[in-house]
C-alpha cells in the first residue's frame, strides 16, 4: 500500500498559489472575453455590415 | 530543497507577466504607431485601427518579454534591472520565452488577417529585428549596437501608416528616420549617466568601449541629422505651419541641450546634468513631434 504523496509546499504557500492562480484565470477570463467581443466586432466591419 | 528553488516553482503573478512587457517602452511603440495611422492618408474603420494599434502594442510586449528572457543574467548585474521578475527569481525563463514566441504570433496573425499583410510582415520582421538582429547579435558585441537596433524601435509609426494606406512611402519612412536618428543621443545621454551599470554587466555601451568624449561627440552629432529629418516633413511639403515651427523650435532647444552635452567634461555621474537634462527632453520631444505632426496632419486632411 503506497502512503499518499505530500506537498512539498507550505498551508501558507498553497494559499499563495491558489491566489495567484485564480488571479490569473480572473485575467484570462476578461483576456478572452475581451478578445471575443473584438473578433466579432473585425468579423462585422470585414463582411461590410457597417459599409 | 532550497527556498529559492520553491520560490521558483511558484506560479508568477500576472503583474510579473505585464512587467515582462516593459510598460514604459509600450507606451511610446503604441503612440507613434498611433501617430502615423492618424497621420496616414485614406480611412480605416476605428475597430480596424484599434485592431493594428493592439496588435503593435502585443508586438512590442513579445519584444519586451524576449529580450527580458535573452537578457535574465544580465539584467541580474545592473541595479535598473535587477528587480524584474526573472533575475529577481519571480518567474521561470521558460515561462517568459514561451510569454513572448506567443505574443509575437498572435500579434502578427491577428495583424495579417484583420488589418493586412504588409502591416502584418513588417510587425513580424521588427519583432525579428528586436528579439534577434539587436538583443542577441548586436547589443552584447559592439559599441554601435543601439544605432542599428534603433531601428526596431523605429518601425511602429511605418507600420500604423502601413495599416491604413497597405503601402509605405516616402513619409512614413522619414517618420522611421526621425526615431532611427533620435535613439542614439537618446541612449547614450542615458549611457553616460549610467556607465557604471552597463560596465558592470559587460554590455559595450559606447561610454564604456570609446569613452566619453566620443560619446558626447557622437551625441552633438547625431543631433543635426535627427532635426534634418524632423523638419524635412514641413519643407517637402508633407505638413502644415504648426509641425513646421514646432518642430524647428523643438529641435533647436535639442541642439542646445545637446551642445551642452558636448561641452560638459565631468566623469563623475552627479556632475551629468546636461545629460539627464537631455535625456528627459528627448522623450518629451518625440512625443510632442510625432502628436503634433499628427494633429497637424489631421487638419489639411
Amino acid at each position: 500500500m503506497t502512503q499518499p504523496e505530500q506537498s512539498p509546499y507550505t498551508v501558507e504557500e498553497t494559499a499563495l498559489i491558489r491566489k495567484r492562480q485564480a488571479a490569473r484565470s480572473r485575467l484570462m477570463g476578461v483576456a478572452l472575453v475581451g478578445l471575443c467581443i473584438l473578433f466579432f466586432l473585425i468579423t462585422i466591419v470585414k463582411v461590410g455590415v457597417w459599409g | 530543497m532550497t527556498t529559492a528553488a520553491r520560490d521558483i516553482l511558484m506560479p508568477a503573478e500576472w503583474r510579473d507577466f505585464w512587467a515582462l512587457t516593459k510598460p514604459r517602452v509600450m507606451s511610446l511603440v503604441v503612440f507613434t504607431a498611433l501617430c502615423g495611422l492618424l497621420a496616414a492618408p485614406g480611412n480605416i474603420h476605428p475597430i480596424i485601427a484599434f485592431t493594428a494599434v493592439l496588435c503593435i502594442a502585443l508586438g512590442a510586449g513579445a519584444c519586451g518579454s524576449l529580450n527580458q528572457w535573452y537578457e535574465a543574467d544580465v539584467d541580474a548585474k545592473m541595479a535598473r534591472t535587477a528587480q524584474r521578475p526573472l533575475p529577481a527569481g519571480r518567474m521561470d525563463r521558460e515561462a517568459a520565452l514561451h510569454f513572448g514566441v506567443g505574443l509575437a504570433a498572435f500579434s502578427v496573425g491577428i495583424m495579417g488577417v484583420a488589418v493586412n499583410w504588409l502591416s502584418a510582415g513588417l510587425l513580424a520582421f521588427s519583432i525579428f529585428f528586436y528579439s534577434i538582429v539587436y538583443t542577441i547579435w548586436l547589443k552584447p558585441n559592439t559599441p554601435q549596437n543601439i544605432v542599428i537596433g534603433g531601428a526596431a524601435g523605429a518601425f511602429p509609426p511605418v507600420i500604423g501608416w502601413a495599416a491604413v494606406t497597405g503601402d509605405v512611402t516616402f513619409l512614413p519612412f522619414l517618420l522611421f528616420a526621425i526615431i532611427f536618428l533620435w535613439t542614439p543621443p537618446h541612449f547614450w545621454a542615458l549611457a553616460l549617466f549610467m556607465k557604471t551599470d552597463y560596465g558592470a554587466a559587460g554590455i559595450p555601451m559606447l561610454p564604456n568601449v570609446k569613452g566619453q568624449r566620443v560619446t558626447r561627440n557622437q551625441i552633438f552629432g547625431y543631433s543635426f541629422p535627427m532635426g534634418g529629418a524632423a523638419i524635412l516633413p514641413f519643407i517637402l511639403g508633407d505638413s502644415g505651419w504648426l509641425y513646421g515651427a514646432t518642430s524647428m523650435l523643438l529641435s533647436g532647444v535639442f541642439l542646445i541641450l545637446a551642445f551642452r552635452v558636448w561641452q560638459n567634461e565631468a566623469t563623475d555621474a552627479a556632475a551629468m546634468k546636461p545629460e539627464k537634462q537631455l535625456f528627459a527632453f528627448s522623450i518629451l520631444y518625440l512625443f510632442l513631434l510625432f502628436a503634433l505632426f499628427a494633429i497637424d496632419r489631421m487638419v489639411i486632411a
